[in-house]
């Protein structure tokens, strides 16, 4: 159980009432599924793709072993070093312990979800280190003192106004003394206060959106250049990636490429697709000094032995966030957890236990559509669908909402049952409705008539109108 | 530690260690990918990648020779306000003539350099990309820190999609370089209410000199 905050009912309910808000997150409805389906419409082999794209990922993981000591052994013979962290204490411990050894008391970072997963920042910072990052929208919700509330676009709660608003009040101190008019100048400033933070920075640490088995490499993809300025002018470049980010080969990364870029941004390829391999080498004239890669399992294994494994396969495009009709309502915040959305409901339980996630696969109307837009095809609402049995199964769920679901399963199992008493209140409800054809409020039921009027029923019931439309033929 | 704990944690979810014949099965997948389904592209490769660059509006002009390339470089910081402030040339371009009273920088990038000149190992016909590696004549920085970047590409290193570049790496017998950075375009970002700006933290112009073909 959530034993403090608000729940997510209550959350949702401030995100909805938050004009500024549902503003910004407007936009999204627009212009990425827009730019998906146009992305995905010039592409005929997409479907194809997708299927391709499912084996990869499915084969990588029935093999994940293999794949893993293959991908470690090729960072290590390029003279990289690779760490292994069961969980979220591990890997800070690991970051740590690095950023100690090189005296680290700047760090820059690139765009990270497993690093906000596991806590980084705080983490460095309880150490002394600043820690920058370095992603325009990162770097915004950081100086805002909030988390990302989208897994590719941390700002979109954010309009143009609140960050000219939050730059005016923070970057004084750097010699911005005017109100910025536009994004273009916001822009400036972060790309004029980054530029230095790059050169001073003794770590960078980035993401990884593919590791690849065959030769050793970390991909990252960015549109801004920010992964690369953090990766190769720290004297130390740390990789932070989950376990199931390996893939075999190259050629696997590229078609997996093709689908993250489209489905995340409806782009054709990102401006830079980076492949790195370990530190500077002999008679390299830059490029880090040290180079590490902190594998983290954090959950993950779990998730490969059970009927979760389809979740390992997502490539963070994002497409089922940008599809959700939940999020597209109360945007990131709401959920409260590192990863929103469908695909965040499905791995928040099982990276951060039932207990600190127990609302989140309630958030979701199953109406599928993550599922069509997932490049991978998770079958995200049939998971939703088990987690919640799952909690069911564990006791998370109680009091009148586990007696009303008790109540109703067992109805829904005895159908002779079911259908009489759904002939009596069809019945009763037609004759109570007939005048209005609506009710404004129903018993046991404020919570939807709250929000609209439950239309009557029209005196049957559909088993009973089907079966009259059939003797009919 | 770690490592052991979490490949064991694995193996457990998956019934057992990976067998030897599997794992010889794993690796000769590795040496030679299965096919997998390609975006189909027809007709001329080089006229192919040009019209994809352009569509990311990265600016493409060919050359004939080389020996084009000082005059096209200097016609473009003519066209700008960088004239007088000195470019970075990457060493693999050192000897393409350059006026001696130029300032020209050989090392790693700086900020102080808004133009560089670099050289692309090939260029990828499907997303209109260009394939830069790092090696000491090449440095990654020059990627990165210019405003400009005008990148030389040989007609002939034009490939049709990624796979035939890591095709081409595999069977060079060279070692993997240390980074590849595949540029599709100048760094943008969307990131302050959903509106592009160009640059973000790279360069906000590509300029591609096609060379020959």
């Amino acid at each position: 159980m959530r034993a403090v905050g608000p729940s997510f009912g209550e959350r949702a309910a401030k995100a909805l009432a938050d004009a500024s808000l549902q503003r910004a997150i407007g936009d999204l409805k627009g212009g990425f599924v827009a730019a998906r389906a146009r992305a995905v419409a010039d592409f005929p082999a997409f479907e194809e793709m997708r299927e391709a794209g499912r084996a990869i990922k499915d084969h990588t993981l029935a093999n994940l072993d293999f794949y893993l000591e293959r991908y470690a052994a090729e960072v290590e013979r390029h003279g990289g070093h690779v760490h292994w962290a069961s969980d979220a204490e591990e890997a800070c411990r690991i970051v740590r312990e690095i950023c100690a050894r090189a005296g680290a008391r700047t760090v820059t970072k690139g765009k990270s979800m497993v690093s906000e997963e596991i806590g980084l920042n705080a983490a460095l910072e309880a150490d002394g280190i600043e820690v920058v990052e370095t992603d325009a929208g990162e770097y915004i919700v950081q100086l805002a003192g909030e988390a990302p509330s989208h897994i590719v676009m941390p700002t979109v709660h954010k309009t143009a106004d609140e960050i000219a608003d939050l730059f005016l009040d923070r970057h004084r101190a750097h010699g911005f003394e005017a109100r910025a008019r536009d994004a273009a100048e916001l822009i400036g400033q972060v790309r004029a206060v980054l530029r230095g933070k790059y050169f001073a920075a003794d770590v960078g640490i980035t993401g990884a959106n593919f590791l690849v088995a065959e030769n050793g490499a970390g991909v990252i993809v960015t549109n801004e250049g920010n992964g690369d300025l953090t990766s190769g002018l720290a004297r130390v470049h740390i990789v932070t990636a989950g376990i199931e980010k390996v893939v075999p080969t190259l050629d696997d990364a590229s078609l997996l490429l093709r689908l993250l870029t489209r489905s995340a941004l409806g782009m054709e390829a990102t401006s830079y697709t980076t492949y790195s391999i370990g530190p500077r080498r002999d008679g390299d004239i830059e490029g880090p000094e040290e180079y590490h890669v902190v594998l983290v399992d954090n959950g993950r294994s779990d998730m490969l032995a059970g009927p979760y494994r389809p979740m390992l396969r997502c490539i963070r495009c994002a497409a089922c966030l940008n599809h959700c009709p939940v999020y597209l309502a109360v945007g990131g915040h709401a959920y409260d957890a590192v990863y929103p959305g469908p695909m965040g409901a499905v791995l928040m339980p099982m990276i951060g236990g039932h207990e600190k996630a127990e609302e989140l696969p309630h958030a979701c109307t199953l109406n599928g559509r993550c599922e069509q837009v997932c490049p991978v095809k998770i079958p995200l609402p049939d998971l939703l669908r088990r987690l919640r049995h799952d909690q069911w199964e564990a006791g998370f769920i109680r009091g009148t909402a586990r007696w009303g679901i008790a109540a109703w399963s067992w109805l829904a199992t005895r159908p002779a049952l079911y259908h009489r008493l759904a002939r009596v209140v069809a019945a009763a409800g037609g004759y109570l409705g007939r005048s209005r054809g609506r009710f404004r409020y129903l018993p046991l039921a404020s919570g939807w008539t709250e929000g609209r009027d439950m239309p009557a029923p029209q005196g049957t019931t559909f088993q009973a109108a089907w079966a009259k439309r059939r003797e009919r033929r | 530690m770690g490592r052991e704990a979490i490949l064991r944690r694995i193996r457990l979810a998956l019934g057992g260690a990976t067998g030897a014949d599997v794992a010889a099965q794993l690796s000769a997948r590795m040496l030679h990918p299965p096919p997998a389904p390609v975006p189909q592209g027809e007709g001329d490769v080089v006229a192919r990648f040009i019209a994809r660059a352009s569509a990311n509006l990265i600016a493409v002009e060919r050359i004939a020779s080389l020996a084009q390339l000082v005059p096209a470089v200097q016609s473009l910081l003519e066209g700008g306000e960088d004239d007088a402030r000195g470019i970075s040339v990457a060493p693999a371009l050192r000897h393409v003539g350059w006026p001696a009273d130029w300032a020209i920088n050989y090392g790693p990038g700086r900020i102080v350099e808004r133009l560089s000149v670099t050289e692309a190992f090939a260029g990828i016909a499907e997303t209109g990309s260009i394939v830069m590696r790092s090696a000491p004549e090449t440095p990654t920085s020059l990627n990165f820190l210019p405003d400009v970047h005008v990148v030389v590409l040989h007609a002939g290193d034009i490939l049709a999609r990624p796979e035939d570049v890591w095709h081409r790496m595999r069977t060079s017998g060279e070692a993997w370089p240390r980074t590849v950075n595949v540029i599709s375009g100048a760094s943008r970002t969307a990131d302050v209410g959903g509106v592009i700006v160009r640059p973000a933290h790279g360069p906000k112009r590509v300029h591609v000199l096609v060379v020959g073909g």
